[in-house]
């Protein structure tokens, strides 16, 4: 209700201008408001986001990347889930995944690795919203983001929903 | 005829004796079953003992050594010689050499093991096992929290025959019973002796009772003192040292006595005595220790040693002596004992009783109340002692401050807080109340109040999700009159019965504007808000009352955190999980409860509406919780204030945590406190107390940081407006430049994208 709308023409004219000069501008070094909760920004020089037609296979990242890592102590949990899970232990690596989880809650290998053990337990939905959380997670990390992708894909196929599977596949970020 | 009458009287006397026989031997057989059934069935039954979350260490951790060496005494490790056994470790500055005891885990039972570990100032910096291998991650043992006792409040810890230290074994005896080993259950001898000191003394001065017969009165028999009782007691007494071992007996009389009373719980065996007077295994105890215990069967209301130390002091000291008469320690180390203080640990902090309730209610769903009390389960939680340490910690020093300042005399303020972790849903602490070691109304799950101002963020969550808001967008904040369903007209107000005008709604927000609020929530719809209530954790549908939009709406402080673990958690909504397996007696596991997640609302809004929340912490209702939290941590939340300041909420979060704290009164009296003075602080010392790190939410690729000012909603920069804030918004959103000044976007260098992108961007947005 009380959204401005101002004159068409002003803004796309102010627009054009700001667009034209935030090639400089924008680039113009600007200090992290201290109030900003968003750790400090990436490295410059990466392109503009462009969303391509769905057909097209996803494209170079929209930001630059930051790269995911498990830590050793929760590295060396997820090999324990793996073998916990490969001798059929689900319920054990379940425990231990989230033992790794009230480590590092935040991590989206982990979560996937959730979704993974979701799968293993047949309980597809719960490995789509694992999917679904890391993808969240990993926005701006193009290699996590995939494995969270096929995960996700995954996920929707055991569901049977393979039209869903397919376009997540073929996107470059889904929400 | 007299010789007939003879023998018809001899006939009717021989009859009676044979059915007096017969009567007394059914008695005597029936009391043989009863004693034999309940006592074998009793005597294994323990109540399901509660652990709460086992603490992992490796390198990076934030464990000092301090904390660590606090979290080893809190599970009774002792220092000493670790090469002498399990159970022991010694500390040199920051290096700890441990040998960590055989323990029952969820998913593993761990054989003793020596490790390694170093800390510093603020984190573990080293762990390895003790032959140098390398060790990434290793978990102490889960501490023991407490036990689901039945409805009658009996919580013990039940011992083994191996645990009963020796001295225990005579010292009890020699105490309450000389002759144990000898008699067979009754002590003809015993009571003659008490009988002759109560005639000589012409009062009751001894009781002749054996500690078999104790044991059948406590086990069996009501306190009334009849001479049927006695010998109903004494023949009980008979038949069970004829069934079982003079050991079972003693071991089961040790668990079984009534040792003191902890509001509605009452302390049972010598087990949870030790852990209750002293918060140490009974294996642990020194000579003074057990002394005292010992001397407290005798009447443990009359010798309570917190409320009467002298008596108790007196009493431990004469069964002192006694030991030393008796040789079972020497007089010189009785002399010291003597001497020694009572050595009780400070009343609270180890029991927690509302989240005891929280994993009894979680854990009726599945099991009958029966076998919670007495099948022997261990049940493993997410409770971390120190989130409750500091949650009780904050409340009860926040309400004690609040009262003195508070007007209202002759009442006490309440309070409940929650605290959990967003992404798994993990309860971590719930405190019922101000009493926090009171098993009685559990404010955190029962107190049903009017939310306030908490309801907001579902308003402004629902406007972001039509993508037709954005934290810059203008709304109004002017007078409203609403004619409603049933024809009375109402006519809300802001806090500070003024209006605002325009306002962009990131400080509406933040600053909880009543009148802006309403406006907007009835633009998007009563029932979309509802619906977003619902898909944050809300159970039941609220009734669309416009009043819905400032927090009419009545929720507990647990379902409040439902509703805040959404938002925590990037729009995902994880189930509150307070147990997570129940594993039988054997240690086998019975159930797990597995992380659950659903998708709540969209991550891009609950994103934007997050980084508002923040403003609201540092420049809206809600700032002071800045000044009581380490500088620069950055957190989110809102305040919540019921009409008349009945209720004063603060639901919030940071990087770690998300936690819901209620201040108000049991009788719903105004209380004068608005969220920010009632419960923030204590939200905030809580949080402080646990050093969580800032909320930082990871940025989806849609959304992207804008300078604007806080109070005209204008893009602008810090050098250009002293009120400028970040804020949130979709990309290439078009915002209204402050005259003069060079926006760009905050912090962020990278190019605005192409011209027709960003007029593509805009068309769109405009044609929403």
């Amino acid at each position: 209700m009380a959204e401005e709308h101002h004159s068409l023409t002003r803004l796309a004219w102010l627009f054009i201008v700001a667009a034209l000069l935030g090639g400089c501008s924008l680039l113009a070094s600007q200090p992290a408001p201290p109030s900003s909760p968003v750790p400090a920004p990436p490295a410059p020089g990466s392109l503009p986001a462009s969303v391509p037609p769905p057909s097209v296979p996803a494209p170079k990242p929209p930001q630059p990347s930051r790269e995911n890592r498990l830590s050793p102590a929760t590295r060396s949990l997820v090999a324990q889930a793996r073998t916990q899970m490969s001798s059929g232990d689900l319920d054990g690596a379940s425990s231990t995944l989230d033992r790794a989880l009230r480590i590092e809650p935040n991590n989206p290998l982990l979560w996937i690795e959730l979704g993974r053990l979701r799968l293993g337990e047949s309980d597809a939905h719960q490995a789509e919203v694992c999917g679904r959380k890391a993808l969240a997670l990993a926005s701006g990390d193009q290699g996590t983001q995939s494995q969270a992708r096929r995960l996700l894909a995954d996920a929707l196929r055991a569901q049977r929903r393979n039209q869903e599977a397919q376009e997540v596949e073929s996107q470059p970020f889904v929400h | 005829m007299a010789r007939a009458r003879a023998r018809r009287w001899r006939l009717l006397l021989i009859l009676a004796f044979l059915a007096l026989t017969v009567a007394a031997t059914a008695w005597v057989v029936h009391l043989d079953r009863v004693v034999t059934r309940e006592f074998q069935g009793r005597h294994w039954s323990v109540p399901a003992r509660v652990f709460a979350a086992a603490l992992d260490l490796y390198v990076g951790a934030p464990v000092t050594g301090d904390r660590l060496e606090e979290e080893l005494r809190r599970l009774h490790y002792r220092r000493g010689d670790p090469a002498a056994g399990p159970g022991v470790y010694q500390r040199r500055g920051g290096s700890f050499d441990l040998h960590a005891r055989r323990v029952r885990f969820i998913d593993e039972l761990r054989e003793p093991m020596r490790v390694s570990i170093s800390a510093d100032g603020s984190a573990i910096t080293g762990l390895r096992r003790a032959d140098g291998t390398d060790l990434p991650v290793f978990r102490l043992d889960p501490p023991v929290i407490g036990s689901v006792f039945p409805i009658h409040g009996e919580d013990r810890l039940v011992l083994a025959p191996a645990d009963v230290p020796p001295l225990l074994r005579s010292g009890i005896k020699l105490i309450e019973d000389r002759r144990f080993d000898e008699h067979h259950g009754v002590d003809a001898y015993g009571v003659l002796r008490a009988l002759w000191a109560n005639v000589r003394a012409g009062r009751v001065v001894q009781g002749g009772s054996t500690l078999t017969q104790q044991l059948v009165k406590n086990y069996f028999l009501s306190d009334e003192q009849s001479l049927a009782r006695k010998a109903t007691e004494a023949v009980m007494a008979l038949r069970l040292e004829a069934h079982f071992s003079k050991q079972e007996i003693l071991v089961a009389y040790l668990n079984e006595v009534y040792l003191g009373q902890d509001g509605a719980r009452a302390i049972h065996g010598f087990g949870l005595g030790s852990e209750y007077y002293f918060a140490k295994p009974l294996a642990e105890l020194d000579p003074d220790e057990l002394a005292l215990l010992i001397g407290l069967v005798k009447g443990p209301s009359y010798y309570d040693p917190r409320k009467h130390p002298d008596r108790a002091s007196t009493r431990r000291n004469l069964v002192l002596q006694e030991f030393a008469a008796a040789h079972l320690i020497d007089s010189a180390t009785a002399q010291h004992a003597a001497a020694r203080p009572l050595g009780l640990r400070p009343p609270g902090g180890s029991y927690v009783p509302a989240y005891l309730d929280l994993v009894r209610r979680h854990l009726k769903r599945d099991y009958a109340e029966a076998d919670l009390a007495a099948a022997g389960l261990a049940v493993y939680t997410s409770l971390d002692p120190r989130a409750q340490a500091a949650a009780e910690h904050a409340l009860t020093v926040n309400l004690k401050r609040l009262d003195a300042a508070s007007r209202v005399r002759g009442a006490s303020l309440e309070g409940a807080v929650i605290v959990a972790e967003p992404n798994s849903g993990d309860v971590v602490a719930v405190v019922g109340g101000r009493d926090v070691g009171a098993d009685n109304f559990n404010r955190a799950l029962d107190a049903r109040r009017p939310i306030g101002s908490l309801v907001k963020p579902a308003v402004y969550l629902t406007a972001l999700e039509t993508g037709r808001y954005h934290a810059a967008t203008l709304i109004e904040d002017a007078p409203i009159e609403l004619k409603l369903g049933n024809g009375s007209i109402w006519t809300p107000q802001n806090f500070e019965h003024k209006s605002y005008g325009q306002v962009p709604m990131a400080r509406a927000l933040a600053e909880s504007m009543n009148l802006a609020t309403v406006r907007l929530g009835l633009d998007i719809g009563l029932p979309r808000v509802a619906d977003t209530l619902q898909r944050l954790g809300l159970e039941t549908r609220p009734t669309l009352n416009p009043s819905l939009l400032l927090g009419t709406v009545e929720m507990t402080p647990l379902e409040v955190m439902q509703v805040y673990t959404s938002l925590a958690n990037g729009g995902f909504r994880a189930r509150l999980r307070a147990v997570h397996a129940v594993l039988d007696e054997h240690g086998r596991p019975l159930k797990s409860f597995k992380v659950q997640v659903e998708e709540a609302a969209p991550p891009s809004a609950v994103y934007q509406l997050d980084r508002m929340l923040t403003l609201v912490t540092t420049r809206g209702t809600g700032r002071d919780a800045s000044a009581r939290l380490p500088r620069g941590t950055v957190v989110a939340g809102k305040t919540g204030t019921s009409s008349d300041t009945r209720d004063s909420w603060f639901a919030g979060f940071t990087g770690s945590y998300v936690a819901v704290v209620w201040v108000g009164y049991d009788d719903n009296r105004a209380t004068g406190l608005t969220g920010a003075t009632g419960a923030l602080p204590v939200w905030a010392d809580t949080l402080a107390r646990l050093k969580s790190a800032s909320f930082e939410p990871v940025p989806p690729e849609l959304v992207e940081d804008r300078w604007i000012g806080f109070g005209d909603g204008l893009e602008t920069t810090p050098a250009c407006s002293a009120d400028a804030v970040v804020v949130a918004v979709p990309k290439d959103t078009v915002l209204p430049a402050k005259p003069g000044c060079n926006a760009s976007p905050p912090g962020n260098s990278s190019p605005p994208g192409t011209v027709s992108d960003k007029i593509k961007a805009w068309l769109k947005n405009i044609t929403h």
